[in-house]
């Protein structure tokens, strides 16, 4: 009868489980003798499996696991002082590029106190660091991409609005300044928009502080005496796709443009109110001016490129427009309800 | 000053764009320099010394952007104003010179010349 075999079968199994292991493992005594490496550390690491009987840690392969760091965190483990997590080490071989290396390290708790055992796990994390590096710089780059063309659509519509405000210098016209004004007004409208995408997360446009800074493009270059013309913008706090807040941006440019050029002929002082507000998909955009309202009949204005535009647009966001007169002055209400497709629905957010 | 007009100095290397600044700064009554990069900039700064201001692009070609201009026409010749432009919406203004003034492009050419009238109104 012998008393010892019970530990030679835990022994065995032991053994078992290190070399059949997925991640890279070794079996060390307190005196770091590799008692077994599993088959995925020689693998990853190549060692010949039938050269390790016998070797101590430092001694495997060429000597790269010779290390001092590592072999005193393993016996400071071994004799129970400190515990090996998540230390990083490089491993060096000649003629191979460096890998690094994550380790973990324990004793196996099995009661039998004269003879520890260590278990040590190895990751090669060369390529995942690499990977997550290179991915930071795919980031990066992208970034500084998007501001590079953000720059250079800044930079083509100034040059386009530079010159339209050349050409409304030099034109006798009346009548051709106009029309070049409010081609550079269009232009702005579009680079207003362009600034908020700029900034926008997701490509989704605010379209409170959008208005607003359209409002005070507008009001900059058509409005001469600030205190006599004001433009007002209450908006929600919704955010639309990009394609969606371009069509709402040149409706309301045009709007705008039209009560400053006709709503307030003489009047003292006169006030347009840009609003919008969402509910779910349903949303309603106006324009409303308390100046001297809309000529009807034959005073009523011919339908300019302005109003085309308005119609245009309206009609591509599935929306209605109406024309109301406040008295005094005009609203226009382009108004979208959610059921006349999902086209143009609006994405919202708070 | 040249003859009680005040003289500003466009910086842009783009032609069209710095035909533009020329235009407007005329039209406000101004005389206009021009130069396509901070090094003639530099050059025209030294070579007069009635420049009130300086109206510059931040990316141009040469030794130094729009930037850098600024901070060296500020040590250099500190009375003169400075206005920047550029095509990114976001500039730090703590990245210019104290008193400098900085809008994004497309700029209105209102805007600009209602910044020219405050900073040239204003005495260093």
């Amino acid at each position: 009868m012998s008393t010892k075999p019970t530990v030679h079968i835990e022994a065995a199994s032991t053994l078992a489980v290190v070399i059949s292991s997925n991640e890279p493992l070794l079996l060390l005594s307190d005196d770091l003798k590799v008692i077994a490496a599993s088959a995925s550390f020689c693998r990853v690491f190549s060692i010949d499996p039938a050269a390790i009987p016998g070797k101590r840690l430092g001694e495997l392969g060429n000597g790269e696991w010779a290390m001092p760091t590592l072999a005193s965190l393993l016996k400071a483990t071994a004799s129970g002082k400190a515990q090996i997590e998540a230390y990083e080490i490089d491993l060096k071989r000649s003629n191979q590029k460096t890998r690094q290396l994550v380790v973990n390290a324990c004793t196996l708790d099995d009661g039998d106190m004269d003879n520890i055992r260590l278990l040590l796990a190895v990751s090669d994390v060369t390529d995942a660091r690499a990977e997550t590096r290179l991915k930071d710089d795919l980031v990066r780059d992208k970034a500084l991409l998007m501001q590079e063309v953000q720059h250079r659509v800044a930079n083509s519509l100034q040059i386009i609005a530079s010159v339209l405000m050349q050409s409304a210098r030099r034109v006798q016209s009346e009548e051709a300044r106009g029309h070049l004004q409010n081609a550079h007004h269009r232009v702005m409208s579009i680079a207003a928009l362009q600034r908020q995408l700029s900034i926008s997360e997701g490509g989704n446009v605010k379209l409170r502080p959008y208005l607003t800074q359209l409002s005070q493009s507008l009001g900059a270059s058509m409005i001469p005496d600030p205190d006599r013309l004001s433009i007002t913008v209450t908006v929600d706090d919704s955010a639309v796709g990009a394609d969606v807040s371009v069509s709402l941006g040149l409706i309301v440019t045009e709007l705008v443009i039209n009560a400053l050029k006709h709503a307030f002929p003489d009047q003292a002082t006169g006030m347009i109110l840009i609003d919008y507000r969402s509910s779910g998909t349903d949303w309603t955009l106006s324009v409303t001016d308390n100046g001297i309202g809309m000529p009807a009949g034959i005073d009523a204005p011919k339908a300019g490129l302005g109003s085309g535009i308005v119609e245009a647009l309206a009609r591509n966001l599935l929306s209605d427009i109406q024309s109301t007169n406040t008295d005094p002055g005009t609203a226009v209400t382009i108004s979208h309800r959610g059921n006349a497709g999902v086209q143009a629905d609006l994405p919202t957010a708070a | 000053m040249n003859n009680g007009r005040a003289v500003v100095l466009v910086v842009e290397d783009n032609a069209i764009i710095r035909m533009g600044a020329v235009d407007l700064v005329i039209s406000a009554g101004y005389e206009a320099l021009e130069a396509c990069d901070a090094d003639e900039a530099i050059r025209i700064m030294e070579s007069r010394d009635d420049i009130d201001l300086v109206f510059t692009d931040v990316q141009m070609p040469g030794t130094m952007d729009g930037i850098k201009l600024c901070h060296y026409i500020s040590q250099g010749w500190p009375p003169v104003k400075l206005i920047v432009a550029s095509g990114n919406a976001i500039l730090e203004e703590s990245s210019l010179p104290g008193g400098s003034m900085f809008f994004s492009k497309p700029y209105h050419d209102h805007t600009i010349k209602d910044a020219m009238a405050r900073l040239l109104s204003s005495k260093a």
